[in-house]
């Protein structure tokens, strides 16, 4: 079978015959992919409790973006950190090799572990664990799409799981630029063709933010309008991610 | 489990969950006596076991099986290469399986699990010497393209008998697999065939139809612990790391041994322990066949 004379042979995944008309997609009047408005995000499904090994962990569901973060400690950090009487905060974000429509390319994304990282810091009361770590790891089984959005907030959600104290959710959704529309929780196809981006990570209780990047070209009032509408998106956001904790504590309760 | 006649240990003086840290061993050993583990199942007895297929949409083949906690993920991609000399008619699997930091407190990112790669041998090995795939059925036209299966298996979630549900999700994903339509163009290349297009260019069609792959004899396979006398069959991680000694034997759906592992360990396996594990595993076998099974039958109904 594989692997009898060392490496794999050089693969291709057989493309369609007919290569999509990409062009009149986005022209004036397109409507979206997957049919949705283009303020409309993407149904929402969140589960706590997706890995019992972990402390904490959550399961996040936007169409096909598929998403599980697991947290593990607070937990002794590692013997060659230095000493420090607040805790700290160690994220790692990583791909199957089956989450891309071309196998194994999720490895492009190594910044998504560095951003996680600021997206949380701010929100987590780090010195409610003194001189220990909290592992925060995610794994994406599916990319389809704002998947750093996604990964963040089911982050935050696996750390409520996990009892870390954290000033308030911590919530994210990003909008593509495409020709003159702003379109919200964009799909990979999306992405492809947008003409810039902007991503918004906010703690929508305390109406404050942890993040924002934003990418391409933007004039001032389309920034505006981009960012109300991530925060009005984060906000409702916010509160399914609530009732998803609710829900599990009262079923733990009974 | 504070029984009376504790007079050489402190378990009548301390609560069940210390008395479980500060000495697991005495903790299994009390409850194997009364032929009882703590999860509430007999020695002998499997965990709930479930499967599902295409859990992966854009895969070709995939399907999530859960072992009690331990959970895995296998998705199969279908890719075109072009085969080996010596093999000109016969196309390949890959298999590896992955360990991500998300499934146990012990994997830690940047250095892989010391387990991976060993199951990953072992599901190689199962997978190869069993005979369940053809690869004559993979081969697409004689020594110029076949197709490459890679089957990559993650662990979601790692609770113990590691090796049995990745085997079980592996198998459920190649009785899942559709091997796509496809045709030749003109440049030799293998390209995808969309409904509409499969009359204009029937002369160059190489794989006609969507089609699944005929599986013989599939493996299953069950994982035992032996300590002292007691055989305690599909282990948790907790009980794992407490009686090292682990059997796992793998049959196919006939019941023929496909391969037996004892990984050292501090007890000497004695024939008829050996005998009582391959009995447990035949048991298993027909569990695990009728699991998979049904699911097969509910997924074909729903294509009809």
């Amino acid at each position: 079978m594989a692997g009898k004379g060392g490496a794999n042979p050089a693969t291709y995944s057989p493309s369609p015959t007919i290569q999509k008309k990409k062009a009149p997609l986005f022209k004036e009047d397109w409507v979206r992919p997957d049919g949705r408005g283009f303020h409309q995000c993407r149904p929402a499904f969140f589960r706590t409790g997706a890995v019992n090994a972990a402390s904490g962990s959550a399961y996040a569901e936007f169409g096909n973006t598929k998403v599980i973060v697991s947290v593990f400690g607070p937990r002794e950090s590692k013997k060659a950190m230095m000493y420090s009487d607040t805790g700290r905060l160690n994220c790692n974000v990583s791909f199957t090799t089956f989450a891309t429509p071309v196998r194994g390319q999720g490895s492009d994304h190594k910044e998504y572990t560095a951003m996680l990282h600021k997206a949380l810091e701010g929100a987590i009361i780090l010195e409610s664990f003194p001189k220990t770590t909290v592992d925060v790891f995610a794994l994406v089984l599916e990319s389809s799409g704002s998947d750093l959005p996604v990964v963040i907030s089911c982050a935050s959600l696996a750390l409520a799981d996990a009892g870390i104290m954290m000033y308030d959710l911590v919530a994210s959704v990003s909008v593509s630029c495409v020709s003159k529309n702003l379109v919200i929780d964009p799909i990979f196809e999306e992405e492809n063709y947008q003409d810039g981006s902007l991503m918004i990570t906010c703690m929508p209780s305390r109406y404050e933010i942890t993040q924002l990047t934003v990418t391409g070209e933007w004039s001032t009032p389309k920034i505006n309008e981009g960012m109300q509408l991530c925060l009005d998106a984060c906000a409702k956001l916010a509160k399914i991610m609530r009732s998803c904790l609710k829900e599990a504590a009262s079923d733990s309760k009974e | 489990m504070g029984l009376p006649n504790a007079s050489d240990d402190l378990s009548s003086e301390m609560e069940v969950d210390a008395f479980r840290r500060l000495f697991p061993l005495r903790f299994f050993e009390r409850h194997l006596a009364e032929s009882i583990r703590p999860d509430g199942r007999p020695l002998g007895k499997a965990r709930d076991t479930s499967v599902f297929l295409g859990a992966v949409a854009s895969a070709n083949g995939s399907a999530l099986a859960k072992i009690g906690s331990t959970t895995m993920l296998t998705a199969i991609k279908m890719e075109v290469m072009t085969p080996s000399l010596e093999s000109p008619d016969e196309g390949c699997i890959a298999i590896d399986f992955h360990m991500p930091p998300i499934c146990s407190p012990i994997v830690r990112p940047g250095r892989p699990a010391e387990a991976a790669p060993v199951i990953s041998k072992q599901l190689f090995d199962t997978i190869s010497s069993s005979g369940l795939v053809n690869l004559k059925e993979l081969s697409l036209v004689n020594g110029k393209a076949a197709w490459m299966a890679y089957l990559d298996v993650y662990c979601l979630d790692a609770d113990g008998a590691l090796f049995d549900a990745a085997l079980l999700s592996a198998v459920s994903a190649l009785s899942h697999l559709q091997i796509p339509a496809v045709a030749i163009n003109d440049d030799g290349k293998i390209v995808l065939m969309s409904e509409e297009d499969g009359q204009k260019q029937a002369q160059e069609q190489v794989n006609k139809e969507k089609r699944k792959l005929t599986l013989k004899s599939i493996p299953f396979s069950l994982t035992c612990i032996l300590h002292k006398n007691y055989i305690l069959a599909d282990p948790t991680a907790e009980e794992e790391s407490i009686m090292e000694t682990l059997v796992t034997i793998v049959l196919d759906s006939s019941g023929q041994l496909i391969s037996l592992y004892k990984p050292g360990g501090s007890v000497l396996a004695h024939t008829s322990a050996l005998q009582d594990c391959v009995a447990l595993t035949r048991q298993r076998v027909k569990e695990l066949k009728s699991i998979l099974d049904e699911q097969n039958s509910v997924m074909e109904i729903e294509q009809d």
